[in-house]
């Protein structure tokens, strides 16, 4: 249970903050002793934290079907045909710059919090199936054919041999692809999407450092909290699934 | 290529192809090929691609497609060449449809009125380059083909841009309405990514050394930099400014530099906390995986620790090294936009610009070039560490 820990220690005080940041105000008074308004008030922080929160797991989520979905299309037989193309796709989409890919949804799509979902899960999307493609391409054949000859149906194999050697690093990927979208649906508040991004574009907007500071110092422990959770699962995984390494 | 030799032979159809050529034949007919605005904010009106083009070039955009559909089935061994050229000439000759809507649209009286480019047009680009990657991998192209192609194409978009039938062309007119300032941030923008680069790498370098010699240091390092790449970028600028404004009002020398709160100190300051992780996992992984019997093959042939360092695991190490530069320099492209939020400037300013004037076509002036130096330096620097 010790590995829990820092996650849940982190999700308490990522809580206590957003809910208590109007108490901390002698501190942005400090900070910021020319403004009136010292403590970013136009929505609060339980709101935002959970605004953006649910942007990122939706996208985490609907991304993660996708794109497992189209590695196991990609690595059957039927669908092997387009296993170079969708490999390329997941390494060259990666190198387009997030922000761009943020910028480029608005035309199609409009301001607000669709066109930034889309723009999440697409985005999204490609470490999962690259780490998929990478996981399942690299189970060792000879596994599968052991598999084949002791009487499994191929989608057994699939789903009792090969998503479980290939799910480490499917999560890895996971990871990868929810911190992107944890910085990027910040600076979604560019476009309309109300997250944690708000009271820093609204402290640069205004020259406001004390909003600046309370959005950034949000931003960073709500990415803290969610990579330490990864990194909790990553160890109860490692734990259960590769016995030589539990000691 | 390794993974498409053991696909299929050269003969079998093609699948890939129908469908993306399908596909692209089902959305230009379906969406909006170009907007035509009566100025730069007030939304336009979409034209499909009939109304758009006329219908002998909405046949031959037709026809192309359904020709590279078809030739994709045939079970001949060359047809992977005339699909190239087909792809490839459609691809280049493209912003001639952007033209022809341009000509048949636009009220010559109307000098504000411009043409901007619709989701249809948009997914006949992708789709057709997407086209052009499976083709030339099914090729088993090298990288001196696909560049010269690249080459091609780009060039013939530069030739179609200067021949003056695209000035209507809402994008080119926010170009053209500030050329200065694009060439400004172009050079802020390459600037700010590639001294970011340049800085972490020579740091990274040190720290990487740090390692090698001390066990101790290993975590502690690769801790505190994988730390900072966890944090989000709007995040880390924000949180800079504080500190900065201090810096700069306690030691007016500073601020006489050009050091504030925002501005280029703290972005560059940002980016190359942020270029730590890629740049110091893959020189330590590198400098590290060089095997131990070459090293002793080296001590046998007489050099000293100093040369076995620098004759025998740095070039041995520099492929690896270079991917790390890879990484961090696409990475630090894009992160150079976001660092326009807190007045860095780069091509960043004109995407926010374009957000908060909801002029689409100055984001997409920000945008695009984004992109472009974002896939160039990937493609440069793929070359550069194949070539080692």
């Amino acid at each position: 249970m010790r590995v829990w820990l820092p996650p849940v220690l982190l999700t308490v005080l990522l809580c206590a903050l957003s809910a208590g940041m109007p108490t901390l105000e002698p501190l942005f008074e400090w900070v910021q002793p020319d403004k009136q308004n010292v403590v970013y008030e136009r929505e609060s922080f339980l709101f935002l934290l959970q605004n953006h929160l649910m942007l990122v797991v939706i996208s985490a989520l609907v991304g993660t079907v996708a794109a497992v979905a189209g590695g196991i299309f990609a690595t059957r037989p039927a669908g092997r045909d387009f296993l170079p193309l969708v490999s390329q796709i997941a390494s060259i989409g990666q190198t387009f710059p997030p922000v761009a890919v943020l910028a480029l949804a608005v035309p199609v799509l409009g301001f607000g919090e669709a066109p930034i979902l889309v723009a999440l899960i697409l985005y999204g999307l490609l470490p999962i199936l690259r780490n998929t493609l990478a996981g399942l391409e690299g189970v060792d054949a000879t596994v599968r054919q052991a598999a084949l000859g002791m009487g499994m149906s191929p989608f057994q194999v699939l789903l009792q041999v090969e998503l479980p050697l290939a799910g480490r690093v499917i999560l890895a990927g996971i990871r990868t692809s929810v911190t992107i979208n944890i910085a990027t649906a910040a600076i979604g508040s560019t476009i309309g999407a109300r997250t944690l991004g708000d009271p820093v574009i609204a402290g640069l907007v205004n020259g406001n450092t004390a909003y600046v500071l309370q959005g950034a110092i949000l931003i960073g422990m709500l990415a803290l909290t969610v990579d330490s959770l990864f990194e909790a699962a990553e160890r109860v995984w490692d734990r259960r699934f590769l016995p030589q390494t539990a000691g | 290529m390794s993974i498409y030799s053991s696909v299929a032979s050269n003969t079998m159809p093609n699948r890939v192809l129908p469908v993306l050529g399908c596909l692209a034949l089902a959305l230009v007919w379906l969406l909006d090929l170009g907007v035509i605005q009566p100025n730069r904010i007030v939304p336009g009106t979409g034209h499909g691609l009939i109304s758009a083009v006329g219908g002998p070039w909405a046949g031959l955009v037709s026809l192309v497609l359904a020709g590279c559909v078809l030739l994709s089935f045939l079970p001949l061994r060359r047809r992977y060449l005339p699909l190239l050229g087909l792809v490839g000439l459609s691809l280049a000759l493209l912003p001639l449809l952007l033209e022809v809507f341009a000509g048949r649209h636009l009220p010559e009286d109307a000098p504000y009125a411009r043409s901007s480019i619709g989701a249809g047009f948009w997914c006949l680009l992708f789709l057709l380059s997407l086209m052009l990657i499976e083709i030339l991998g099914r090729l088993g192209s090298g990288r001196g083909l696909q560049l010269m192609i690249l080459a091609v194409i780009v060039g013939n978009w530069l030739w179609i841009l200067r021949g003056g039938g695209l000035e209507s062309l809402s994008l080119v007119r926010e170009f053209n309405a500030r050329p200065d300032k694009f060439e400004q941030a172009l050079w802020t923008h390459l600037a700010l990514a590639f001294g970011a680069v340049g800085i972490s790498a020579g740091l990274a370098f040190l720290l990487a050394l740090k390692m090698i010699r001390s066990v101790a240091w290993r975590r502690p390092i690769l801790g505190a930099v994988s730390f900072l790449q966890t944090i989000p970028s709007l995040a880390v600028f924000g949180l800079l400014i504080a500190p900065l404004s201090a810096l700069a009002a306690a030691f007016p020398a500073l601020q006489a530099m050009g050091i504030r709160g925002i501005g280029w100190a703290p972005a560059l300051l940002a980016l190359v906390a942020y270029s730590l992780l890629p740049m110091v996992r893959n020189t330590f992984v590198a400098l590290t995986e060089v095997p131990e019997s070459l090293a002793d093959a080296g001590r046998g042939m007489g050099m000293n620790e100093r040369q076995l360092f620098f004759k025998l695991k740095l070039p041995l190490a520099l492929p690896v090294i270079v991917e790390g530069v890879r990484i961090t320099t696409i990475q630090a492209i894009g992160l150079t936009a976001v660092a326009a939020l807190i007045g860095a400037g780069g091509f960043g300013s004109f995407i926010f610009q374009g957000l908060g004037q909801a002029a689409m076509d100055l984001v997409l002036l920000g945008a695009l070039p984004t992109i472009a130096l974002a896939l160039l330096a990937d493609a440069l620097l793929t070359m550069l560490a194949a070539s080692l």
